[in-house]
């Protein structure tokens, strides 16, 4: 039976405009692996439909370690607090390869 | 105003996807078409201005230039203290706003070509180097206004920012400055401009069938996808309220008499040129402004600028404004 190792999974619902700039935050704290993916919904900040490619939302999806979720999502919060409409929850996974996360985020 | 030059076939088709929305049709486009076609608009009217513009007299270019910029500091300010006052945004929301009416939409600007070669207007080709021009000084202005309005707010409510919160600010800032110049429409239209005018004359003939035969079939198409588009934020406009929906009607009006009058008096353009020069004091941008303003200015509502640039003065723009600048530059022109 192959063995699942437990780990926690930074997901962040934001505009596609600021893409970059999560992208920097994960790597001005050693976070060079992550997955992100389009979606469309609405919320606080309105309707985005992702209708024509103008305005689309993405998911961005982290796998971290303990050690780094902390700084992470004390930056995230410095982000919402000067008005960036971020939508941040994390959720319990299991994986097989354990190793490859904690290296990532060395 | 004819009714016939509003029965252009992109006018029509923009009803077209207005109206597929509004009687909910399960009419979809592909999500990336309007960027798609939007690239192809820009590269084809680039392609064809810088050839023209090879042509062009030096002098006029620059002094174009010259107004573009003054019209692209220039028209923000005024959308921004006309906003201030209605007293119905903050600040903040007055800056985001008043970036998106200062900056241009190129989609409003090629409409407006297509009505001038539908009623055979001739026009100088200028204008499309202040196209290009005008796509960011908005921005700037926006940062400006923006940085002004939460330095008033720090000191109203007596808070002081850390040194590392103004470093990241100015740092934001430099890429800001970055960004906007360096936004994808200005390097397309740019890009394509300088490419038709240094390229050889035969290698552009080939590229005719791409430049000028399709064209217009092109922009019939993103305008029927822009129609569904501004049709989905038409239902937002309870959301802005009477009077900053007027605000999208009257701002495009104000920057379209300042533009005609720019081109016709300032820039001594014709009919066709000064209309197309009051097209871009009046349009507001939906593709450029709005992902900057969420970076910039993210303490701004969006579904208030995206309501009024995309819902309410891109279709005022395009059924009625077009044909009224144009009135307009008749009468300033004659």
């Amino acid at each position: 039976m192959v063995s699942l190792y437990a780990e926690k999974m930074l997901n962040i619902i934001s505009n596609d405009s600021l893409e970059e700039k999560l992208v920097c935050m994960f790597k001005k704290y050693g976070v060079n692996a992550y997955t992100i993916v389009q979606a469309r919904g609405a919320g606080s900040s309105g309707d985005v439909s992702y209708m024509s490619g103008f305005d689309a939302n993405i998911v961005v999806k982290v796998i971290l370690p303990e050690s780094k979720m902390q700084v992470i999502l004390e930056s995230i919060e410095r982000k919402i607090k000067k008005g960036y409409h971020l939508t941040v929850y994390i959720t319990d996974i299991e994986v097989i390869t354990p190793e490859k996360f904690e290296k990532i985020a060395r | 105003m004819s009714l016939s030059s509003l029965l252009l076939p992109a006018v029509l088709f923009f009803a077209l996807g207005v109206i597929a929305r509004l009687i909910k049709s399960d009419l979809r486009f592909p999500p990336d078409l309007a960027k798609v076609l939007s690239i192809y608009l820009l590269m084809a009217i680039g392609l064809h201005g810088g050839y023209e513009l090879a042509k062009a007299d030096i002098v006029v270019a620059f002094q174009s230039i010259i107004w573009a910029l003054v019209l692209g500091f220039t028209l923000p300010i005024i959308g921004y203290l006309a906003l201030v006052a209605t007293r119905k945004v903050n600040p903040l929301d007055a800056a985001a706003i008043s970036a998106h009416y200062g900056s241009v939409s190129a989609g409003t600007f090629l409409t407006a070509i297509a009505y001038l070669d539908n009623l055979s207007i001739q026009y100088e080709t200028y204008p499309l180097i202040m196209l290009a021009v005008m796509e960011s000084p908005a921005i700037v202005v926006g940062l400006i206004l923006a940085a002004k309005a939460r330095h008033s707010i720090a000191v109203r409510n007596g808070t002081n920012k850390t040194a590392v919160e103004n470093s990241e600010e100015q740092g934001s800032f430099k890429e800001m400055l970055r960004d906007a110049f360096t936004n994808g429409s200005v390097v397309i239209l740019i890009g394509s401009m300088i490419i038709g005018a240094v390229a050889a004359p035969s290698g552009m003939e080939k590229l005719k069938p791409f430049i000028d035969d399709i064209f217009m079939g092109v922009l019939c198409l993103f305008l029927f996808d822009m129609g569904m588009v501004a049709a989905r934020r038409i239902g937002d406009f309870k959301k802005v309220g009477v009077l900053l929906a007027a605000f999208g009607v009257v701002m495009p009006l104000i920057g379209g008499i300042i533009g005609v009058y720019v081109g016709a008096n300032m820039l001594d353009f014709s009919v066709g040129g000064a209309t197309l020069v009051g097209v871009l004091g009046a349009s507001a941008s939906y593709i450029a402004v709005p992902p900057a303003m969420r970076l910039a200015i993210p303490e701004a509502n969006p579904s208030f600028y995206l309501t009024l640039s995309l819902g309410i003065t891109f279709p005022f723009n395009v059924i009625i404004g077009i044909p009224l600048y144009h009135s307009i530059a008749q009468a300033i022109v004659s």
